[in-house]
């Protein structure tokens, strides 16, 4: 029970995980937060659809995050980068905007109905480990998360590029000074963070459903891990998301009459407690 | 709402224009608009109100809040189920809801406001769709009815008036009218009052405030309230109005449609965002009948903002300020 | 009046500040503060006013122990302080902000401050238009009002030409005098600090390293060693 549990918050974490940190590495270059992350997530789903249905789901889980990093270079040079002059929370409100837009665009080209896509062969079914059954697709999605929460240790540990990012994190204007150019990173970051979430959209589809609302779903929970985990934090983030995964599937087991408010009173607790929550991130001012 | 009168004799006469200005609002179009035009005017009016609310605590506090329709449904739910479960009189169930809602907004706001303005606008949208789902729970599904939402009707007489007269457009819109320009003249009034002032002041460099001895929390919990209690009327006259509560009421598709407004009527002060409720409804109107509402609302906050940070009489105050040098010394307010 | 007692900052593993003990008495004279670069001298005044807690150490203001008082709270009971990076209100007029503040502090002597700090001809200007060494004005007549029994001013003269610096401190001498405020300034422009404090404390490397008039500091052969030089 316990173990079932914690394989299921680990599979949606891990999904939570590729989402949130995208918008934390964002926030941490250039103070935004990009409420189109959630259009973003959606996009690399329905995305996944149409490209899995021609080239099957391995191809697709390649493509759609090449085609998601170039949405993200177009974010960076049309929409972060011309308004850089203006105030984080003009641009905040203006990828809100655009992540309406990018909903209704999908919505309007694929109507208003759920889809869904089936798992590769090799990941349907069950699996058993320690005398428990398992559906294999959630083994491959908590190794997934597993897989970029490593890989991303690596990155922002040991390449200069992770490097960079961290010191603009922590302080944008020493960065400035050791004559780091943070409009690069942030080229690099945009389009990363936009690639997570198009892995994210494509991981989803035979998980969850891929319907109308599911940006919005997606973006309000990846804002509550982002605050809990205290703005910018990545670690914090990843822990947030660990933590919200598992109340999320604990209440629906437990809580099933309020599960669905059971992440909202996990966010109060956490603002009662430590209003800047609970990572080290940079306070902005 | 006045103009900005800047010599002593000029204010008279501006209050004078004013009234004026009032009394014909508030007759004429019943006797000129369509009984359709008048009701989208009305629903103009009331989404006016609730940009209005969000426009303040933009222009005063710096603070964007994505919730707002949380307070303007929710004071709605309260008002029916006050009535059908608790048996609460129409007038009693009124004071209650919005005393209730106005107290949500007081302990959220007592949480939230501590944090930066970009956590703020996270928590508001967090915190609105957190109410949604509290109204869409199975177990309160006999209270709420779900998804379909509530008719509300009910018995007896508020304020002299009938269930049917409020959904009357020609008898509703005085009161839309009345209440329109008597929070409007609160909210200037409190703007250029020493409260209005410190905000600004916080909004603009919070630390010298705390440097200069001002708390700096609780002037923000308080505007915080005081727009949740904008949000709330307008909620409440939306529901005598309409009939009916849905959860649609309650989402972030009418927290942007306000948000929308105020950013094309222009944030600051109150005619602007009133504006923008009046523009945006009949704009509603011609893209809502082609399902492109919210592609609308999407595309407006891009432009007013990229574009048009000014709102649409922000830009026309800052036209004729340039055509007509003088015409009002502008007092540096911010 | 300000007393502090074995006062340690850290930032992380750094150590900005190691067990610093400092009284400052004296109404009506200024008490500079230098030091090298990195020496914690901005850190102590961060400390002193609330803006950053101490790792250890207390912070006594009037025989009270105020290390964990909130800033608004100091500045109402009289601790005040001015900023290095300049902290004005931008979009405010110089008029609208100093009448804010001074009404919140019930003080009535806006007019002398503004005659003192020389700012009668700007009133009506937003103070993010005018000029910088006017904005420093500002900050520190937004410190002054209220009647602070301590001013704490992180180095007044940044951003000004030496000329200005020694202007800005000929005012602020007056002013101390003639109000008995009990001021301390971190200031890099050691001249000015030698020329109108009576005392002075050098700081290097966190710890503290003398205080006395600026004739003792100037032969104190440890200042000379660690910071002055031969020059000085």
């Amino acid at each position: 029970m316990i173990a079932l549990l914690i394989a299921n918050s680990l599979a949606l974490a891990s999904l939570l995980i590729m989402l949130a940190s995208g918008l934390a590495l964002i926030y941490g270059l250039r103070d935004v937060i990009n409420f189109g992350h959630g259009a973003l997530y959606m996009l690399g789903a329905y995305l996944g659809y149409t490209v899995a249905k021609v080239t099957g789901f391995w191809l697709a889980l390649l493509i759609v995050p090449i085609l998601l990093a170039l949405v993200g270079i177009v974010l960076e040079f049309l929409v972060l980068r011309p308004l850089k002059s203006r105030s984080h929370i003009e641009v905040a409100l203006v990828t809100l905007g655009l992540g309406i837009i990018l909903g209704q665009i999908i919505i309007f080209i694929y109507g208003g109905e759920a889809r869904s896509i089936d798992a590769p062969a090799i990941l349907s079914g069950s699996v058993t480990v320690l005398g428990l059954s398992y559906p294999v697709y959630r083994v491959f999605l908590i190794l997934m998360g597993l897989g970029s929460c490593v890989s991303l240790a690596v990155w922002l540990r040991f390449t200069s590029s992770g490097l960079f990012v961290r010191a603009v994190s922590q302080d944008p204007g020493v960065a400035r000074m050791m004559g780091i150019n943070s409009d690069q990173l942030s080229l690099l970051v945009t389009s990363l963070s936009a690639a997570f979430a198009g892995i994210a959209g494509v991981l989803a589809g035979p998980y969850l459903s891929i319907d109308p609302g599911m940006d919005i779903v997606m973006i309000v929970d990846c804002l509550i891990i982002v605050v809990i985990g205290g703005t910018g934090s990545i670690a914090g983030a990843i822990i947030a998301a660990l933590l919200f995964g598992f109340v999320q599937v604990a209440g629906s087991v437990f809580l099933p009459n309020v599960a669905a408010l059971v992440p909202y009173v996990l966010l109060m607790i956490v603002l009662l407690i430590a209003p800047g929550g609970i990572g080290r991130g940079r306070v902005l001012n | 709402m006045l103009g900005h009168a800047s010599s002593s004799f000029r204010v008279p006469a501006a209050i004078v224009a004013g009234a004026i200005l009032f009394g014909l609002g508030g007759v004429l179009p019943g006797y000129l608009a369509s009984d359709f035009t008048l009701k989208l005017a009305n629903e103009g009016l009331l989404l006016g109100l609730l940009a209005l609310s969000v426009a303040f605590l933009m222009s005063e506090a710096g603070l964007v809040a994505l919730g707002a329709a949380s307070i303007y449904g929710g004071s709605g739910y309260l008002f029916a189920i006050a009535m059908s479960e608790w048996g609460m009189s129409p007038g009693a169930a009124i004071v209650f809801a919005f005393l209730a809602v106005v107290a949500y907004g007081a302990v959220l706001g007592a949480l939230i406001v501590r944090t930066n303005p970009l956590a703020f606008m996270m928590l508001t949208l967090a915190a609105g769709e957190m109410i949604r789902h509290v109204v869409m729970l199975e177990a309160v599904h006999d209270y709420t009815g779900g998804a379909d939402g509530l008719v509300v009707s009910f018995k007896g007489a508020i304020l002299g008036m009938q269930a049917a007269d409020f959904a009357n457009p020609q008898h509703f819109w005085p009161i839309g009218w009345t209440a329109v320009w008597l929070i409007g003249v609160t909210l200037w009034s409190v703007s250029r009052s020493r409260l209005g002032a410190t905000l600004r002041a916080v909004r603009q460099n919070e630390e010298r405030m705390r440097f200069s001895g001002f708390n700096t929390y609780v002037p923000r919990v308080v505007a915080y309230i005081l727009v949740n209690a904008v949000a709330a009327v307008s909620g409440l006259l939306h529901v005598l109005n309409a009939g009916f509560v849905s959860p649609e009421s309650l989402g972030l598709g009418v927290s942007t449609n306000a948000l929308v407004a105020a950013l094309m009527g222009g944030t600051a002060g109150s005619v602007g965002p009133l504006a923008g409720g009046l523009i945006f409804a009949f704009a509603q109107d011609e893209f809502g009948a082609r399902g492109a509402t919210q592609l609308l609302t999407g595309a407006a906050i891009v432009l007013f903002i990229v574009v048009f940070p000014r709102g649409v009489v922000g830009g026309l105050v800052a036209a004729v300020r340039r055509v007509l040098p003088g015409i009002d010394r502008p007092r540096g307010k911010t | 009046m300000l007393k502090i007692e074995g006062l340690s900052v850290n930032y992380g593993s750094l150590r900005a500040l190691a067990d610093v003990d400092l009284d400052v008495h004296d109404q009506g004279v200024l008490h500079g503060i230098i030091g090298p670069n990195g020496a914690g001298k901005s850190t102590l005044l961060d400390a002193a006013c609330g803006r950053r807690r101490p790792t250890a150490g207390l912070v006594r203001y009037r025989g009270e122990d105020i290390t964990k008082r909130s800033v608004a709270w100091r500045r109402r009971n009289g601790m005040s302080r001015s900023f290095q990076r300049t902290s004005i209100f931008p979009d405010l007029t110089v008029r609208e902000q100093l009448e804010l503040v001074a009404a919140h502090l019930g003080d009535d002597r806006l007019d002398d401050i503004i005659r003192l700090m020389d700012l009668g001809s700007y009133l009506d200007q937003q103070a993010g238009r005018i000029a910088y060494g006017v904005q420093r004005r500002v900050d520190v007549a937004l410190a002054l009002l209220g009647r602070p029994n301590i001013l704490l001013m992180d180095e007044p003269g940044a951003g000004l030409s030496a000329v200005e610096t020694l202007r800005l401190f000929e005012h602020l001498r007056e002013l101390v005098s003639e109000q008995k405020i009990v001021a301390v300034v971190v200031e890099h422009d050691v001249e000015a600090v030698f020329a109108c404090c009576g005392m002075v404390t050098v700081l290097d490397l966190g710890r503290h390293l003398a205080t006395g008039t600026p004739a003792e500091i100037r032969k104190d052969s440890r200042v000379i060693a660690a910071y002055l030089g031969s020059a000085a």
